[in-house]
């Protein structure tokens, strides 16, 4: 009796940590599967802000930052909460696809994807990716190594950034731009002749600080379009958000060596978990380095004695949001160790964000569209806000129609300027509006 | 002989002549009940005509319901492909504001 009593007792022991293993398991499951977007804090819970550029690199690891998800205003625009959250546009926009880059619905939550594999690069100097549109400094003593991140906007098609290693060897600040002859060329079919030199200030593209490269004709510079950072716009050069360019010079000595590499898809691991980050490769780049991350995922599988999910790999592939994925325990335990996305405040002022002045009735404006439709009317007037330098602009509702106003300027010479401007780079024909009260 | 011969056209004759005034009557009556049932049939066609005007009427109606909500669906997807195709447009004109 004694025994069968034992019997009973140890075996409904044994199904007690057998249920609980399988809780755990199923925890585990759930962990590493988490879909980013949905948040670890119920609403409100909110986090005050997250780190967006500054990073500790734990040893062995490849994946620092973490995601985060904020709750768009009205009014907001992805640019702006990609400048303020030190994202490029175009990151910004691949993960969260379908979202209206100028009139986002406000209230929708967006993700920012604040979290990086580092490229397959040596982890010194600066390395850029030009796939994934990022900038990695690397600083450390031996003992620890730290990085800073910086969104970038690289080379277009025809002006692709080259590839390869290189090192700074002069610095600048307030840089006087030199015009190339093949962009003075462009200016001038366009009809918007430059200058042979453009100096210091609002006009100069170069920004205020620039760090010119060994290979000729090549810099890593600030912008006066800063809407620009993370997109393919530039004639090679890298460029950067103002407020980056400028810790970015002041914290890189001459000499410093710089990789600039493209690598589409990243491999990399935290606390025993593999991720992978797919971006949309450039032009021409994307079959080699496809079949380079599938050699490599097949050498880590062949590694473990166990498969890899295949499945999840091809359907991070094709969705290319730019966010690291967990696809493989590389250790057992190690999926409770996946973050879920931090959800953010909105904060009260987008830095960076363009100022619109109050209306004037003794100013200039332009009007520059005049359409029936408020998101088409609130988009122009967002476009046009962004440009570099800016100019303001705002909707005026008028019966059923929307008017996109541009102004106030200050004298008839502005306002001519940017009918000017708006027709050369948005072939935008806006009409003069001279002042109310003069 | 004779008078046999006038017994047996007379067995004859009468049951004829009665044969005769009993199909008549059969006439009349299956006359006035085919009228009936012409009339009944003729309501008939005229409900089944009715019924099938209805149907093709519903039928009609449902089509035009059908054929609206297929033109909505379309004007919908035409005003979404218009709406992102300015935006892509409006979209293309910033990039290339943007370069230098």
């Amino acid at each position: 009796m004694c025994r069968f009593a034992d019997l009973s007792l140890s075996a409904g022991c044994f199904r007690l940590i057998a249920l609980w293993l399988c809780i755990l398991s199923l925890q585990g499951c759930a962990a590493l599967q988490s879909v980013p977007g949905k948040s670890a804090l119920a609403p409100g819970h909110l986090a005050a802000g997250i780190e967006r550029n500054d990073f500790s690199v734990a040893k062995g690891d490849d994946v620092i930052g973490r995601l985060a998800v904020v709750r768009l205003e009205k009014g907001d625009t992805l640019p702006d909460i990609a400048r303020h959250f030190g994202l490029g546009i175009t990151a910004l926009s691949a993960a969260n696809p379908g979202v209206d880059v100028w009139v986002p619905e406000a209230g929708k939550p967006v993700i920012l994807p604040l979290s990086f594999i580092l490229p397959d690069a040596p982890r010194r100097g600066i390395v850029v990716n030009v796939a994934t549109m990022r900038l990695f400094q690397y600083k450390g003593d031996g003992k620890s190594l730290a990085v800073s991140t910086y969104p970038v906007g690289v080379g277009t098609k025809e002006r692709p950034t080259p590839t390869g290693p290189t090192r700074v060897y002069r610095k600048a600040a307030r840089p006087t731009w030199h015009v190339p002859a093949s962009i003075a060329e462009d200016h001038r079919k366009k009809g918007d002749p430059l200058p042979a030199e453009v100096p210091p200030g609002p006009e100069n593209p170069l920004g205020e600080y620039a760090l010119y490269l060994s290979k000729p004709g090549y810099l890593i510079h600030g912008t006066n379009k800063p809407a620009s950072i993370g997109l393919k716009a530039t004639n090679g050069c890298m460029r950067l958000y103002p407020e980056n360019i400028e810790v970015l010079f002041n914290d890189t000595p001459v000499n410093t060596p710089v990789a600039i590499v493209n690598q589409p898809y990243l491999i990399g691991q935290r606390n025993g978990v593999l991720y992978l980050e797919v971006h949309t490769p450039l032009e021409d780049s994307g079959a080699p380095e496809l079949e380079k991350m599938y050699e490599k995922l097949r050498a880590i599988e062949k590694k473990a004695g166990r498969p890899l999910d295949w499945k999840k790999i091809r359907e991070v592939q094709t969705e290319a949001r730019g966010i690291p994925v967990p696809i493989f325990k590389l250790r057992q335990g190690s999926e409770q160790e996946v973050a879920n996305p931090l959800e953010v405040e909105h904060p009260d002022k987008l830095s960076g964000r363009p100022e619109i002045p109050d209306l004037k009735l003794d100013a200039w404006y332009v009007l520059a569209a005049d359409v029936r439709n408020e998101i088409d009317a609130r988009r122009i007037a967002a476009i046009i806000n962004h440009q570099g330098p800016p100019i303001p602009a705002r909707v005026l509702a008028k019966n059923d129609d929307y008017r996109v106003l541009a102004g106030p300027f200050a004298d008839i010479g502005e306002a001519r300027d940017a009918v000017k401007r708006l027709k050369i780079d948005l072939e935008i024909d806006g009409i003069l509006i001279d002042p109310v009260r003069k | 002989m004779k008078g046999t011969l006038l017994l047996i056209a007379m067995m004859l004759v009468l049951p004829v002549t009665m044969i005769g005034c009993a199909t008549t009557g059969e006439l009349e009556k299956v006359q006035a009940d085919q009228k009936m049932l012409d009339a009944k049939v003729e309501q008939a066609v005229q409900d089944a005509q009715a019924a099938k005007a209805a149907a093709d009427a519903a039928k009609a109606k449902a089509d035009d319901a059908t054929a609206r909500a297929d033109n909505a669906i379309k004007a919908a997807e035409e005003k979404e492909r218009i709406a992102d195709e300015k935006a892509k447009k409006a979209d293309a004109a910033f990039q290339k504001s943007m370069r230098k």
